[in-house]
């Protein structure tokens, strides 16, 4: 990614950021807040591809890391992990299909979700295994749902100042200089 | 890889202090920014819910001024037996809540995750909150300090699945009380079975659990019990004493764990 995308991507993150802990904490459903974490490096996959949607995911991740009384390093992780699959597993998919974007959102949301509270149990914190998985499931999906879109936008503007859209990650896939 | 990397310093108890002073440092920078945001974005909410609810609004602030009239009833009826509970207990040597100082702080965030049970509070380090310390309010324990910072901290509440605290009740009995998440009643264990509890009993801290929190502090009332046949240890479900859903202020009890 070039200085400039990552200097936006950078903005669009803490944008998120700040709305994730101060808007969507205050909308809660059964206990449960929407969670716009995932679908930074979900759009991120979807625009640019597996690399990107990795470091986008892992910068992102940490970035809610700080703010967030679960382990260190969890959301990188996951997000390093899901902005990856998401951006193989859609690889084949036709950019412009109007149910791509809400699908892998729901599909990303909710397995990273899954994986989040597994992988936070085996990294000690059992009380995350012990929530209502449902509810959480039915909040992550209709938000995901509802809100992947304008983040989709945001994060289209941040990536669109370089030539690493979806189409040309092969010809740029030696860049991933932001590790 | 350096995902892990970065989860292994901060579950590694040598190197846990290189990334809890990173989120330190970041919470002391965002937690101003986020607040400025609230700030903003509060009276627009407001507005709407006080449009959409007022009545329930109103009715409400009844309830809470009945509420606070009785309780300050109760206070002044109290005040006697309470100042010859506290007399006894520095007779007998025991650090009661009364005598430790206490920190007010307004709660500024509840469960940041959907994964955890905490609250932010708006002291931190600058104002003598740290880690371990325990926190009360709206009628008993709340629960621990889990992360603090310069100007916040987080606190993990009793309801938390990863919280224990030890507690004794009736005829100098002991036991755990275990959180369970959200919406799951927390247990008490350890209490052999067959022991004489009854209904609305009456759980305090005690200081057997390594003392992590000072004795006499209210955590919970017993909601049901049974022993099954055979069991090692009597089923005894509890509702915590503090109510949870109302922590727009608690105090933090400046009392560091000894363990």
């Amino acid at each position: 990614m070039s200085a400039r995308a990552t200097v936006r991507v950078a903005l669009v993150a803490f944008l998120l950021l700040v709305v994730q802990s101060t808007v969507m904490l205050s909308i809660r459903v059964g206990g449960v807040h929407p969670d716009l974490v995932w679908l930074i490096p979900i759009t991120a996959a979807l625009l640019a591809g597996p690399e990107t949607g990795a470091i986008v995911g892992f910068w992102s991740g940490l970035a809610f890391d700080l703010i967030l009384p679960t382990p260190f390093g969890l959301s990188a992780l996951v997000g390093c992990l899901l902005g990856y699959t998401t951006g193989v597993a859609t690889a084949a998919v036709d950019r412009r299909a109007v149910w791509l974007r809400p699908v892998a959102a729901v599909i990303g949301g909710v397995a990273a979700d899954m994986l989040f509270a597994v992988l936070g149990a085996i990294f000690g914190q059992q009380q995350m295994v012990q929530i209502d998985f449902l509810s959480l499931f039915v909040v992550v999906a209709a938000s995901s749902v509802l809100l992947v879109l304008p983040v989709s936008r945001l994060m289209r503007w941040a990536l669109s100042t370089e030539g690493n859209r979806r189409t040309l990650v092969s010809a740029h896939s030696g860049e991933s200089g932001i590790w | 890889m350096a995902s892990l990397s970065i989860i292994s310093l901060d579950l590694n108890g040598r190197t846990h202090s290189i990334t809890s002073g990173v989120k330190s440092v970041a919470n002391d920078v965002y937690s101003p920014l986020r607040q400025a945001v609230v700030d903003v974005l509060n009276p627009i909410g407001d507005f709407f819910a006080g449009a959409f609810h007022y009545g329930a609004v109103q009715s409400e602030n009844q309830k809470l001024r009945a509420t606070v009239g009785a309780l300050e009833q109760a206070k002044a009826e109290q005040a006697f037996e309470r100042n010859q509970l506290r007399q006894l207990t520095a007779l007998e040597n025991l650090p009661f809540l009364g005598s430790l100082p206490t920190v007010m702080a307004e709660t500024t965030e509840n469960d940041s995750s959907n994964f955890t049970m905490t609250i932010t509070i708006d002291k931190g380090r600058a104002d003598g909150v740290d880690v371990g310390m325990p926190v009360v309010g709206a009628g008993g324990l709340v629960g621990q300090v889990i992360q603090a910072f310069h100007h916040s901290a987080v606190v993990q509440l009793i309801t938390d699945g990863q919280s224990k605290v030890g507690v004794t009740f009736g005829n100098e009995l002991t036991g755990v009380i275990d959180g369970q998440g959200p919406d799951t009643s927390m247990t008490a264990d350890l209490v052999p079975p067959h022991t004489a509890l009854h209904k609305d009993e009456l759980m305090f801290t005690s200081s057997l659990d390594d003392a992590s929190y000072p004795p006499g502090i209210p955590v919970a009332r017993v909601a049901a019990f049974h022993a099954g046949a055979g069991a090692s240890q009597e089923t005894i479900t509890v509702t915590p004493m503090a109510d949870l859903d109302q922590l727009a202020y608690v105090d933090v009890v400046l009392w560091a764990p000894t363990a």
